[in-house]
């Protein structure tokens, strides 16, 4: 069982109660009000027959409070996620921290800083790190790019799931599109993992058939659930934090209470994916602090509700692994770790949703120590309060260096970075003036030569996975989602000698 | 009493008066204003908002208003051109539309307004758009340029479905096509065979200039 990171004090908590309330109040307003369209036949009419009021020449859904306060107590408060090693299981809620990396639809070179596609070789080489970091708890969907060189799109999610599968015994996700959750499951039932999809709303309020579609096949799968409102402040929800947030919980409740009328007892997780609007270019304006204000205000709301959160969505806006994505990601990841978020994005990524760097994953890994240790608190007990040893070092020339109670605490106390440059001016210049990101190249290269998964496929699996991948490009050729120049290039990797890796 | 309504017009469009803009174009045609001279004080006014967003002093917010309040008069006038039989000048005719199967819109809400205020004749088809839309839109307004929008990685590829549909119906050389979106690149356009490709919405408007030869 992975621990993750135990919070050990008070959460931080920016809302009053009376500010709690208010916000519950507005979110239950605009469920029973204005209600949530869903594109979907089935949903219409499962919601019509547990009682909300359904008005089917809009496909819109009206909520009566009763029905969301039973669906959010009947979605657990804590469980147990089941990764492919047991080692790597955990359990999501209360007050434990875990960490996820964060993707990118493309990689970038780390000498001019443009973006470029990855290969596959070096997106099976990524999932290797992800797996050899010790703070990465869990390679989600989308991880570590949203697909590689001559992979058609459609194919994209299929190949990224048999390759975290084959790279990780950690917790693996995917995501939904084109029917990829079909494939998606069978993969998992078939290496024994379960899996975590996202149901996710297209803000203003409103749920496509494909969101939809995927969350029946995934909550009768048994899986887990992520809802999430993934609105941009200002565009496809008010721009104020509190109308946002409203907004955002009317559609994540929605997509709860979905889910626990197909299945009663469906283990969800609330997620925030909300940004701001950059009003310059109209894309989200990753990194801003109102992210923080947002997630810390989702987080305390939603611990009234006893659900896991996932709300610590870590995105820089730098291109660049350079001062402004550390503080980026250091205040986003903080300030959701300290408001009690369960799960937190970080690891790899830059450039927003654009770019994921696996050499920024192992330097994101130290942020993440630091944080987790800090999650951990102070402990306050008669040893570590020390009063005999101050009274038995007493004044200079006593001191502490050679004390066995310090060789047993130092580390415990302090968190020591496996690629932060500490050393001492002289011996900086020494070294050759190497920074965080020199050591982290090197231990890319360390891992990369050297770690391998813990727990390898079996003969059974590995045969199940590629069965399964034939299926899915046997479908999307079917249904011509396959152009026949993308088959052509998508052709030549499959008949690599060595296939899967490169 | 004309100066007045063209600047009433343009202050309409300037504060984000929708409702302003359309009556105040409803009362210009009452009063049998030219349609033309109304466009083009509309096109005055986008384009100072325009300037504005480019001088980092008007921000999305301020574009996507001013644009929503050019809109709500511009089918009344073109109405009005359209009875009258006038003809107006422009740029050129550009076809805009987001791919099918995405439902983004704010990128090329950006670009029709720059557009517009550069002086094209822009027809915004909306989100969502199938290959099927774009050609017969490209066919009713003789379009000059096609513009496609894709923020997704999954929907990117519909722009290459779009290309090859326009191929197969032999309508590929009568327009130029240009490309934009999150998802898009400079290679990715090259490879589905779009004729440009612009990250920025102000750059977008020096491309179809260039595009056209003008």
């Amino acid at each position: 069982m992975l621990k993750g990171f135990t919070r050990n004090f008070k959460p931080l908590e920016i809302l009053t109660e009376e500010q709690v309330e208010s916000i519950h109040g507005g979110t239950l307003d605009v469920l029973r009000r204005t209600g949530i369209r869903f594109e979907s036949e089935k949903a219409l009419k499962l919601f019509e027959k547990n009682g909300c009021q359904v008005d089917y020449s809009n496909n819109r859904v009206r909520f009566p409070e009763g029905l969301v306060e039973e669906c959010l107590r009947r979605a657990p408060s804590s469980y147990h996620v089941k990764a492919r090693n047991p080692e790597n299981d955990m359990i999501w809620g209360g007050n434990t921290t875990y960490f996820q990396a964060l993707s990118g639809s493309q990689s970038i070179d780390l000498e001019t800083w443009e973006p470029r596609t990855p290969t596959r070789k070096e997106f099976h080489d990524a999932i290797t790190v992800l797996d050899a970091l010790g703070n990465v708890h869990i390679v989600p969907w989308y991880t570590p790019w949203f697909g590689f060189k001559n992979v058609p799109p459609v194919m994209a999610m299929p190949e990224g799931l048999a390759a975290r599968f084959r790279n990780s015994s950690k917790f693996i996700c995917a995501n939904y599109s084109m029917d990829c959750e079909v494939f998606n499951i069978e993969m998992a039932r078939a290496v024994g993992a379960e899996l975590r999809t996202s149901m996710a709303a297209a803000p203003p309020l409103t749920f496509y058939s494909d969101a939809v579609e995927s969350a029946y096949r995934i909550v009768n799968a048994g899986f887990i659930l992520l809802l999430v409102s993934g609105s941009v402040y200002g565009g496809t929800s008010p721009s104020t934090i509190a109308g946002s947030l409203i907004t955002g919980n009317a559609e994540i409740i929605a997509g709860i209470v979905l889910a626990q009328l197909i299945k009663p007892g469906t283990r969800v997780i609330a997620q925030d994916f909300s940004f701001p609007q950059n009003m310059r270019a109209g894309s989200p304006a990753f990194g801003d602090i109102a992210i923080s204000l947002h997630q810390a205000a989702f987080n305390q709301i939603w611990r009234k509700y006893d659900i896991p959160t996932d709300g610590g969505v870590s995105y820089p806006s730098s291109k660049k692994i350079d001062y402004q994505a550390a503080y980026e990601k250091s205040i986003l990841s903080f300030t959701g770790a300290l408001s009690g978020t369960n799960t937190i994005w970080i690891q790899g990524a830059l450039y927003g949703e654009l770019a994921f760097h696996p050499v920024m994953a192992i330097i994101d890994d130290d942020l993440v120590g630091m944080i987790g240790r800090f999650l951990e608190g102070i402990e306050v007990n008669e040893e570590t309060m020390a009063l005999d040893l101050i009274n038995d070092v007493g004044p200079i020339p006593g001191h502490y260096l050679s004390k066995a109670h310090t060789r047993k605490w130092w580390n415990k106390e302090q968190f020591v970075p496996k690629v932060a440059d500490r050393s001492t001016p002289p011996e900086w210049l020494k070294l050759g003036k190497n920074d965080c990101i020199d050591y982290a190249k090197k231990r890319y290269d360390e891992i990369i030569s050297t770690h391998k998964v813990d727990l390898p496929l079996t003969d059974k699996q590995e045969s199940d996975i590629e069965r399964i991948l034939k299926e899915a490009r046997e479908y999307y050729k079917k249904k011509g989602l396959i152009s026949s120049e993308e088959w052509d290039e998508y052709k030549k990797d499959l008949k690599s000698p060595n296939y899967p890796y490169e | 009493m004309n100066n007045d309504i063209f600047e009433d017009l343009k202050k309409a469009i300037k504060e984000y008066d929708t409702e302003a803009a359309a009556s105040l174009a409803k009362k210009a045609i009452g009063e049998k204003i030219e349609p033309l001279k109304l466009l083009d004080a509309m096109t005055v006014a986008i384009r100072e908002v325009g300037d504005g967003f480019g001088r980092g002093e008007l921000w999305l917010p301020d574009l996507v208003g001013a644009a929503d309040a050019m809109s709500a008069a511009t089918p009344i006038i073109e109405e009005e051109i359209k009875r009258i039989g006038a003809k107006r000048e422009s740029l050129g005719t550009i076809v805009v539309g987001t791919v099918f199967g995405d439902i983004h819109s704010i990128g090329k809400t950006m670009i029709c307004t720059l557009l517009t205020a550069e002086g094209f004749k822009v027809h915004d088809l909306g989100i969502n758009i199938k290959a099927e839309q774009f050609l017969e839109a490209i066919k009713k307004y003789n379009a000059d340029i096609l513009a496609m929008s894709a923020l997704m990685t999954m929907t990117a590829p519909e722009q290459r479905k779009v290309i090859k549909f326009l191929e197969n119906e032999n309508l590929r050389e009568k327009v130029k096509i240009m490309v934009g979106g999150g998802a898009i690149t400079e290679e990715f356009s090259k490879n589905i065979g779009a004729d440009g490709y612009d990250p920025t919405a102000p750059g977008a408007v020096k491309l179809a200039r260039q595009l056209i030869g003008k």
